[in-house]
């Protein structure tokens, strides 16, 4: 036994080192970094479902110049958009996604950078009404409005989506820049002062003006539609990877194109897994991605969504944060124009679009179809699934039938009225006159709706007995 | 301890004799002039001579420092370590002028020292006393030790969201954390200086019939002084570690705000701007408490 151990070593030495000489001439490595924002909910399809369902892998060039290359794939997760560009410039990634403004700042970072530009090379979600954005106060303020909050301290991670909202928002409405008394402070920090009283309203990004009300501490109050600035998550490649891989970046489009079919095709498994994958509720990954919801995820780069850019580009110069900076030469839809046409879609019928998927079916409360899915609602019954309904006051009339049968109730979504963006019901005002219940976002919207109907605002238990009554409050 | 006194005694019973010797004699030595400027500067060269030789040789390192730093940045050295994208220190020295004229920057100092200052003094006044009792009586010793040795590896930036929770105010959260940064440093060489005192020394006090309140005062503290000052030399350094953390929470002021938004906004020449103010004001705060051990314990300044 001792006796055959070094002959057993010398061979064995002698075709390791063969194996050693001979790796370069088969197969060599390429690593592909990615850089995800897994909390952020509208960059799942760009990002974690193309990890977790292997999509990627699946689409990845393996012939030509690509039969000797291995890729090994790099996915690092993210809460922002600030160390995505700055692990982008390190060249530790090589795709990042984005909000718009972080987007911009990788854009103007880079035009620095002497040995690769970014581009942006198409989009993870938008919203055209610069929905998901959004500011929330503390469930037990007083504050109603943005103007309640004069002189108030607000926070906000500055140079993110949010933060473009904010002094959007400010300039629509006139105020001056001191207004409130803006301060800085990310996701987490933030969050958790508005828990514990010590901020008066915080802003955010998706999915935060989301989560914290569902969370069950916050309320929120103003919504990105009101600036009606789109707002969007973008992917940027560094140009050195994309010039020497471009099939890669097409393969990465292909992916993505799968991620959001996936999505579409069965929205709540889609949202069941993202929260097990990314630990955002399911609730709230709906209330975004799933049918009519806040956000669409559309992958083409929309000439509406890079005005939007150069409209940011100026809060941003304005702010002295940023020079010159020309956001239409800084777009880049080659990659994903061949990922379309590899894949016999039409790119150009995609991007004339900016239609959701949208809520449809048989209403089974009121038995009628669903004809306008932004006055419609859905009701989130545990064991029968995710059930849709013709409008919020047989939303709300089924909410209460389900639960007098005693089913346990995850959540119900209805759209505000006059803004169309889903709401959770329990966190809506309703104005409820005249046979009819319409939910609100703000109450003073509701007010006023209210006042014309000659009804009243009620809140959703209040609402849901009035739905059962026929609308009579 | 009675020699100094004698001593004292001595030069003074000397003093008036030389005085008066010195009284008839100007006649017989008149050119008792001020020596010149010049010898006036050689003296003070040769008393001097090593801080001065220790003084130009840190600024040659310093100047040397800067100009590597500029030749790797100017030539974009990539050699395993990658400068590519490092800001110069032109490009630094200009975003510091920049913020030099900004009044918002010397208020981010300003604030931030306070923050410091605060938690500091705090964790010294908690942790020296802790540490002399924690080192005199064992039962003290038991009973907090194993709550420091698990507190003391936490870092900063974990204490953040129990730091919000904690305080009602964000500045109160803010001096919580540099507190926290500093006081275990502080109190471990408390503690270690404690568990060096010679227990001669002790015993020796005891003979002579000293009670607890002086062998406090006159053995252990001073015996413990020297590592005391360790503490709070190594908790003063990690108070500014801590500050970035700590000014997460700030959200407007600042120096570690400062690095922190530059960071948010991607700002390099910023962020190295912010870190090296960080440097110099925890240079500067070391020389402080290191210039305050020289006065409290007049006998190792010698050294």
């Amino acid at each position: 036994m001792v006796r055959h151990l070094p002959t057993l070593s010398i061979a064995m030495s002698v075709t390791s080192l063969a194996l050693l000489l001979a790796q370069p001439a088969s197969a060599e490595t390429v690593t592909l970094g990615i850089g995800t924002q897994d909390t952020t909910t509208n960059t799942v399809t760009a990002g974690v479902v193309i990890r977790q369902l292997h999509l990627l892998e699946k689409y990845l060039p393996k012939d030509g110049k690509y039969s000797n290359i291995k890729f090994e794939l790099e996915w690092q997760n993210f809460t922002s958009g600030p160390p995505v560009t700055n692990a982008m410039m390190a060249n530790k990634l090589q795709i990042g996604m984005m909000g718009d403004y972080p987007l911009i700042v990788n854009g103007f970072t880079f035009d620095s950078n002497p040995e690769s530009k970014s581009r942006l090379i198409g989009i993870a979600a938008y919203s055209l009404s610069g929905s998901g954005n959004g500011i929330v106060v503390h469930k037990d303020s007083p504050y109603y409005d943005l103007a309640d909050l004069k002189g108030k301290l607000v926070s906000v991670p500055f140079g993110s989506a949010a933060h473009g909202m904010v002094l959007k928002a400010m300039q629509d409405r006139g105020y001056s820049s001191d207004f409130f008394q803006l301060v800085s402070q990310s996701p987490e920090v933030g969050s958790t002062n508005l828990q514990e009283k010590k901020i008066d309203a915080h802003a955010d990004f998706v999915p935060f003006a989301e989560l914290l009300p569902f969370r069950g501490f916050a309320r929120k109050i103003f919504d990105g539609v009101e600036t009606n600035l789109p707002t969007f998550h973008g992917i940027v490649v560094r140009t050195d990877f994309a010039e020497k891989y471009p099939e890669v970046v097409v393969a990465y489009f292909k992916a993505l194109i799968a991620a959001n079919q996936w999505l579409r095709d069965n929205p709540k498994l889609a949202a069941e897994k993202i929260q097990e994958w990314t630990g955002i509720n399911k609730e709230v990954v709906y209330i975004f991605l799933g049918p009519s919801g806040n956000m669409t995820t559309d992958p083409t780069v929309k000439p509406a969504l890079i005005d939007a850019a150069t409209a940011d580009v100026k809060v941003l110069q304005n702010l002295g944060r940023m020079k010159e900076f020309d956001p239409k030469k800084w777009v880049d839809d080659s990659y994903i124009r061949k990922a379309y046409a590899e894949m016999k879609l039409d790119y150009d019928a995609q991007l004339g679009s900016t239609k959701n998927y949208e809520i449809s079916g048989e209403d089974t409360f009121c038995k009628k179809p669903i004809a306008d899915p932004r006055k419609a609602g859905e009701v989130w019954v545990d064991d029968a699934g995710i059930l849709p309904f013709s409008s919020a006051s047989c939303t709300l009339g089924a909410y209460a039938d389900f639960k007098a049968k005693g089913k346990k109730i995850n959540v119900a979504y209805v759209f505000d009225t006059t803004r169309g963006i889903k709401l959770f019901a329990d966190q809506a005002f309703f104005a409820v006159g005249n046979g009819e219940v319409a939910p609100f976002l703000l109450k003073k919207d509701a007010e006023a709706y209210a006042a014309k109907i000659s009804g009243k605002v009620l809140g959703f238990d209040d609402a849901v007995k009035a739905a059962v009554s026929g609308g009579k409050t | 301890m009675s020699s100094p006194a004698i001593l004292r005694q001595s030069e003074d019973s000397s003093m008036p004799a030389a005085l008066a010797e010195a009284g008839p004699a100007p006649a017989v030595t008149p050119p008792a002039t001020p020596p010149s400027f010049g010898t006036l500067a050689l003296r003070w060269y040769r008393l001097n001579q090593g801080r001065l030789r220790a003084t130009a040789i840190g600024i040659i390192s310093l100047l040397a420092f800067l100009l590597v730093w500029h030749l790797l940045t100017t030539y974009r050295v990539v050699f395993f370590v990658r400068f590519t994208n490092v800001p110069s220190p032109l490009a630094v020295y200009a975003s510091f002028t920049k913020a030099i004229h900004d009044p918002k920057f010397l208020l981010h100092i300003l604030l931030s020292c306070r923050r410091i200052f605060i938690g500091f003094s705090l964790a010294a006044i908690v942790g020296v006393p802790l540490g002399l009792i924690m080192g005199r009586f064992k039962l003290v010793h038991e009973i907090i030790f194993p709550i420091a040795e698990v507190l003391r590896p936490i870092p900063a930036i974990a204490w953040v969201p129990m730091a919000i929770m904690l305080w009602p105010t964000n500045e109160q959260s803010i001096v919580f954390i540099t507190f926290l940064g500093s006081f275990f440093p502080i109190l471990v060489n408390t503690l270690h200086g404690m568990s060096l005192v010679d227990p001669v020394l002790v015993r020796a006090a005891q003979c002579l019939g000293a009670r607890e309140r002086s062998i406090f005062r006159e053995v252990y503290f001073p015996a413990s002084l020297p590592h005391i000052f360790t503490g709070l030399t190594v908790g003063m350094g990690v108070a500014w570690v801590s500050l970035i953390a700590a000014e997460m929470i700030s959200g407007q002021y600042g120096i570690g705000y400062f690095t922190w938004e530059a960071y948010s906004l991607v700002q390099y020449p910023d962020i190295a701007l912010g870190m090296i103010a960080i440097g110099v004001l925890g240079l500067g705060s070391s020389v402080l408490i290191r210039g305050a051990g020289h006065l409290v314990m007049p006998w190792r300044s010698t050294r």
